[in-house]
């Protein structure tokens, strides 16, 4: 059992502080950790980094092996990282960097350093934060009740399949796609033999997290040539297991639903403005008043939210 | 948002022949709610619980003769394991409405989220809206009556009891039914693994219009199908093997 939400606001706005309402409201669903996706004002050029350390001792060392690597693909930081001052042992660390010659290249250079350092999103607005702990634990580690962004996704994990660490938890970035996100509630049951057909393709996966499989999956089949519509469709039929899941780009959110409706998910749609969540007392943080309720309860559902305003941003 | 203790009102409008409490739910521990409302039915009053928000848990454990009524949407769960408790809600309920109950009388006007009336063993839910998925899983006895439209997978392997939809039904109906009857009126999406559909006879009609008749909804011209077990499913055979591994 974990709960995921969604969140897309009419226009920029306080989406990290709803984020966290729809979490701390289905915390009792995961407690064992939670992570944010937060879409915030997109760079022009560059990309922000997210990225865990696992030993703060070495953060000085990590960084100046992350910048010596990414030069190597003509990347440099954008500005100074910064990181968290908690006094866990693993620390999360910002960083904004200028293109890489060649992205899937330098990430999976990058990665080279994932057992000391790694990288847990990339995107012209992509943030993923995540940890150990319940979502306002999280949040005020990591301050993610004040990001700004235009829409975002959350999710609390109850691990079943793969171990509880930081940076085990969800969501999850679709390496290397930059900007694409993924929350699940679910298990995939068929994820060894999709792992090995995509890791021959040269996808590489940092941990055994079955939804981190999901995100690549989606973003492999739209670099195929499908659209996102046409991926979710085709992932009910291709994926075997039970899921509900929702995919962020930074003009859309998808959701996707097993063809058995084992897990729930329920909408507001207001005035274009999205809240999804596992629960409906979640979204009743968000909407107080009695609100007309979507529960996209049946088997086998697709759909797509776009993110108002997407186009007049692009054109600006 | 409401830190507002139970309020005790002489004006009742819902029961007029007995003193009104008023819960509010808000942020309030459930269990406080809980405690609220235990004590307002073994004091004989009928119940109003308002600022509902859709939280879990409310009105689970009910005894007879309680009389309550939810003005909001409940979440899961509500009228969990009731034992002879009237209860109306005045919106949607979510998951597991009713779930395990002895008996008494549920009645929602909206929406009621997946696995209503699951495992139920007596007693009657009342749905005025559609009901999600696997309505009625696993019931052991008791009637669920769905105005709008039964959803996917509802019966799943209910041993005893009656649903009945008169607003059609969605994909997998009835799917591996054991003793129960889903009776449909409108469209069925299609038929779940050892469904079958059998013509009632005059006598099952009536009895079923007199679950209805109480509800105010006996319609005679009503085209009914009544949904069994094919029974294929009740003793293991390896011819069968594909409708099993289809479960």
């Amino acid at each position: 059992m974990c709960g995921i939400a969604g969140r897309i606001l009419s226009s920029s706005g306080n989406v990290g502080h709803d984020l966290v309402e729809l979490m701390d409201a289905q915390v009792h669903r995961g407690a064992d950790s939670t992570g944010f996706a937060v879409y915030g004002p997109a760079l022009e050029t560059g990309y922000i980094v997210r990225a865990m350390g696992f030993d703060r001792r070495q953060l000085s060392a990590d960084l100046e092996d992350f910048l010596a690597q990414s030069r190597e693909f003509g990347a440099d930081f954008l500005s100074e990282p910064s990181w968290d001052e908690s006094a866990s042992k693993h620390y999360t660390v910002r960083m904004t960097i200028s293109d890489p010659s060649d992205l899937a290249r330098w990430t999976q250079q990058v990665d080279t350093l994932s057992d000391r350092l790694e990288v847990q999103s990339l995107g012209r607005s992509l943030e993923i934060i995540k940890d150990v702990g319940g979502a306002r634990e999280v949040s005020e580690k990591h301050g993610v009740h004040h990001m700004k962004g235009s829409h975002g996704l959350g999710h609390a994990r109850l691990a079943t399949e793969s171990d509880v660490r930081p940076n085990a938890s969800h969501p999850f970035w679709a390496r290397p796609f930059p900007d694409v996100a993924i929350v699940h509630n679910g298990q995939i049951t068929d994820y060894y033999t999709w792992r090995d057909k995509l890791e021959r393709q040269g996808y590489r996966f940092l941990t055994y997290n079955d939804s981190e499989l999901i995100a690549v999956w989606v973003s492999d089949q739209m670099q195929q040539g499908l659209t996102m519509e046409q991926a979710l469709k085709k992932s009910i039929r291709a994926i075997d297991g039970v899921f509900t899941y929702m995919i962020a780009q930074p003009d859309s959110i998808g959701f996707a639903k097993d063809k058995f409706a084992m897990k729930p998910l329920v909408v507001t749609d207001i005035n274009h403005e999205i809240s999804a969540a596992t629960e409906e007392q979640a979204v009743r943080r968000i909407c107080h008043d009695e609100v007309d309720i979507i529960n996209y309860d049946g088997p086998a559902l697709t759909g797509i939210w776009s993110i108002p305003g997407f186009e007049q941003r692009l054109a600006a | 948002m409401s830190d507002t203790p139970a309020t005790t009102s002489s004006t009742a409008d819902l029961h007029s022949d007995s003193t009104e409490t008023l819960i509010e739910v808000g942020q309030r521990p459930i269990r406080e709610v809980h405690a609220d409302i235990q004590a307002a039915a073994q004091a004989g009053h009928a119940i109003v619980v308002r600022d509902t928000l859709s939280r879990h848990n409310l009105g689970v454990g009910l005894p007879p003769n309680c009389r309550i009524r939810f003005e909001g949407s409940v979440g899961y769960y509500c009228g969990g394991l009731n034992t002879g408790a009237t209860i109306q809600i005045d919106r949607n309920a979510g998951w597991g409405l009713g779930e395990s109950m002895s008996t008494g009388h549920i009645t929602v006007n909206g929406y009621a989220g997946m696995s209503a009336g699951a495992t139920m063993s007596a007693g009657t839910i009342h749905i005025k809206g559609d009901a999600g998925p696997r309505c009625g899983v696993g019931m052991k006895g008791g009637h669920i009556i769905v105005e709008g439209k039964l959803g996917y997978q509802s019966g799943f392997m209910s041993h005893g009891g009656k649903i009945i939809a008169l607003g059609g039904a969605g994909e997998s109906c009835a799917d591996a039914l054991w003793e129960g009857e889903v009776w449909v009126a409108g469209d069925i999406g299609n038929l779940g693994v050892d469904a079958v559909i059998t013509e009632p006879t005059a006598e099952q009609v009536a009895e079923v219009d007199a679950i209805l008749a109480p509800l105010g909804l006996v319609d005679s011209a009503r085209n009914w199908r009544r949904i069994v077990a094919g029974q294929r499913l009740w003793y293991f055979e390896s011819r069968d093997a594909n409708a099993w591994l289809m479960i």
